[in-house]
């Protein structure tokens, strides 16, 4: 009786559970990042002061019911200005992101997957490219490439991390395309392309992901660095990195200016980085389930 | 033996790896034939070419570093030679394989019923439902129970012996001539072995297939192939029925095999003769016979000439050895 019972425990035990839980914290950083990407898209339209007007009657004020978050040194509320500035990192995230893996993945799968001179080149080239110092070239090119505009930082930001993903991808793809589904499904007659798309892409989808969400996050913190240095958006423009720069000024006498944008930086990478994180765990097939 | 009988007629086919430190010849001059319905064992030690006689058969070969020389005609179709594309076309349809490991050989993110259906419908134009009970079919050929449930689940979920049933079915799909089994039970263990080795042997009749069952156990070729390979260095050094090879063998590796591995009639506790030295550096072949450093029958001219294969008397029984056992034709082996 007691056997049978601590048999079917452990039977039960081993059976794969149908669904992995991803956590109740996975999930408050998912509607975290959902808040932060709503306010940024519907700024406009909430109800919130405008980021621009200055308001001499409360200036360096510390947060209150009317100014949540206070002013800065020219009255402007800080609680719209860190909404608004919002909408620069997560665009130039996203953007920069776009173009790193729109190229970087199809050439590192690609590469991997045809092996021979097209991937001994390639990854030659990416190399050359990734010893090159990214930030210093990307200050370099934004000093003289202007006037700035987001778009330009987008662009630069993301041609740089072309080889950044590729390198990532290649590796991954490289790991799967020697497995023998692979050459089964070869051996089957499916085409290269048939291969790609549901052979290697499904398996290397969940590092994708993982690393696409770690790559905003670092986007994020560089754009951040380039406002601190002044080559991001012009002010009045807010963005988080250039409320910060401003902040570094005045940082005794106001020192909430700084604290709010650096919080919302924080915590939008805090949550990016946990959800990849999860999200790579959460695929790993291989890590077993028998 | 008629021509026409012939499904796979292996030419002086050559494998040659080029390689930092020189070329490396794994499979040098092989020859043979396979009959329709046949099921043909190839043994031999690790290393001795059986995998990449086998993958070179069916015409997979890494695209680079390669030269493949000789000829393989399958069904008609010369493989040596010809491009993917049109290797694509006999892939599924005439030649299938199935891998060693089933833990590896199954894409683990696509329910497995969806592997079975893919070239069905991809390579023999079925519909989705028509793709779906045909899969289903399949599993249960290969023994699955309950096959409906079991078409969406993940490989995952799955044991090996199962998975390997399931990778059967997949190469079954496109009712392939010529099954390449390569090592289809090293990674299950004994009793799984026995079942999916009958379970191959039940659909070789049932769909009248040829298989090439390659391995390193004899006793798995020993009750299951008609005919025998015995490679060593990526060369044949004794081919013919399974009844002569393993009765009547006259090459001194196909003795040091047989008697490295385990029998039932053996007296307990008997000690397996191990083949001293390891097979040779395929870099670094010598002149002569490549087995002479371990054969305790070498001669001199052993270590200055090759063998070739000359015929042991019976029909398709033939050897590569200047000292050759003695047949034990006549007397109990």
């Amino acid at each position: 009786m007691f056997v049978q019972e601590s048999i079917e425990e452990v039977a039960l035990a081993d059976r794969p559970e149908r669904k992995k839980k991803l956590g109740i914290l996975f999930w408050i950083c998912v509607v975290w990042l959902l808040i932060n990407l709503i306010a940024a898209v519907f700024a406009n339209f909430l109800p919130i002061q405008n980021p621009l007007i200055q308001d001499y009657t409360a200036i360096n004020s510390s947060p209150s019911w009317h100014h949540l978050f206070g002013t800065d040194d020219l009255g402007r509320d800080i609680f719209s200005r860190v909404v608004y500035g919002s909408r620069v990192s997560i665009e130039a995230g996203l953007g920069a992101m776009v173009i790193g893996f729109g190229l970087g993945a199809p050439l590192g799968m690609l590469a991997a997957y045809r092996r021979g001179k097209f991937d001994s080149i390639l990854t030659m080239f990416m190399y050359i490219f990734l010893a090159f110092p990214a930030i210093i070239a990307t200050i370099a090119i934004l000093s003289f490439w202007t006037p700035r505009s987001l778009l330009k930082i987008i662009i630069v930001i993301g041609v740089a991390s072309i080889p950044l993903v590729y390198r990532v991808i290649r590796t991954a793809t490289l790991n799967v395309a020697t497995k023998d589904y692979v050459i089964a499904a070869k051996v089957q007659g499916a085409t290269d392309r048939r291969i790609m798309v549901k052979e290697l892409l499904p398996n290397v989808a969940p590092i994708g992901v993982s690393f696409l969400l770690i790559g905003i996050a670092t986007v994020v913190v560089l754009e951040g660095s380039l406002a601190f240095l002044g080559l991001s958006v012009n002010p009045p423009t807010p963005s988080w990195g250039n409320m910060i720069n401003e902040a570094r000024t005045i940082l005794q006498v106001n020192p909430w200016l700084a604290i709010f944008p650096s919080l919302a930086m924080c915590l939008f990478l805090l949550c990016l980085n946990f959800i990849g994180d999860r999200l790579r765990s959460h695929f790993d097939v291989t890590e077993s389930k028998l | 033996m008629s021509q026409s009988q012939q499904l796979l007629v292996v030419k002086d086919l050559a494998t040659t790896f080029d390689t930092p430190l020189g070329p490396l010849p794994a499979v040098g001059g092989v020859s043979f034939n396979l009959n329709q319905n046949e099921t043909l064992g190839i043994v031999g030690e690790s290393g001795s070419g059986k995998t990449v006689l086998s993958r070179t058969i069916m015409g997979l070969q890494q695209r680079q570093n390669v030269t493949v020389t000789g000829s393989v005609l399958l069904n008609g179709f010369e493989v040596v030679g010809a491009s993917e594309e049109e290797k694509r076309k006999i892939w599924g349809l005439e030649v299938a394989m199935i891998f060693q490991d089933p833990m590896t050989s199954l894409n683990p993110v696509m329910r497995i019923g969806k592997q079975i259906d893919e070239i069905l419908r991809v390579r023999l134009g079925m519909d989705r439902k028509a793709a779906k009970a045909r899969a289903i079919e399949l599993l249960e050929l290969v023994g699955i129970s309950s096959p409906e449930e079991r078409y969406s689940v993940f490989p995952g979920e799955l044991s090996g012996g199962m998975r390997q049933r399931v990778v059967i079915a997949t190469a079954l799909a496109g009712s392939p001539k010529l099954l390449m089994a390569d090592e289809p039970t090293t990674g299950l263990d004994v009793t799984i072995q026995a079942q999916i080795l009958n379970l191959l042997e039940e659909i070789k009749t049932r769909m009248e297939m040829s298989v090439i069952l390659v391995t390193h156990d004899l006793g798995v070729v020993a009750t299951r192939t008609s005919r025998v390979i015995v490679m060593y260095a990526g060369r044949i050094v004794e081919i013919g029925t399974t009844r002569d090879v393993f009765s009547h063998h006259r090459m001194p590796y196909t003795r040091a095999l047989l008697e490295g591995s385990p029998k039932v009639s053996n007296p307990s506790h008997t000690r397996l003769k191990a083949i001293p030295g390891r097979p040779p550096n395929l870099l670094d072949l010598a002149q002569g016979c490549s087995f002479a450093p371990r054969c305790s029958f070498a001669t001199d001219r052993c270590r200055q000439e090759r063998p070739e294969l000359e015929s042991a008397g019976t029909p398709g029984h033939s050897f590569a050895c200047w000292n050759p056992l003695p047949t034990t034709r006549g007397a109990s082996a």
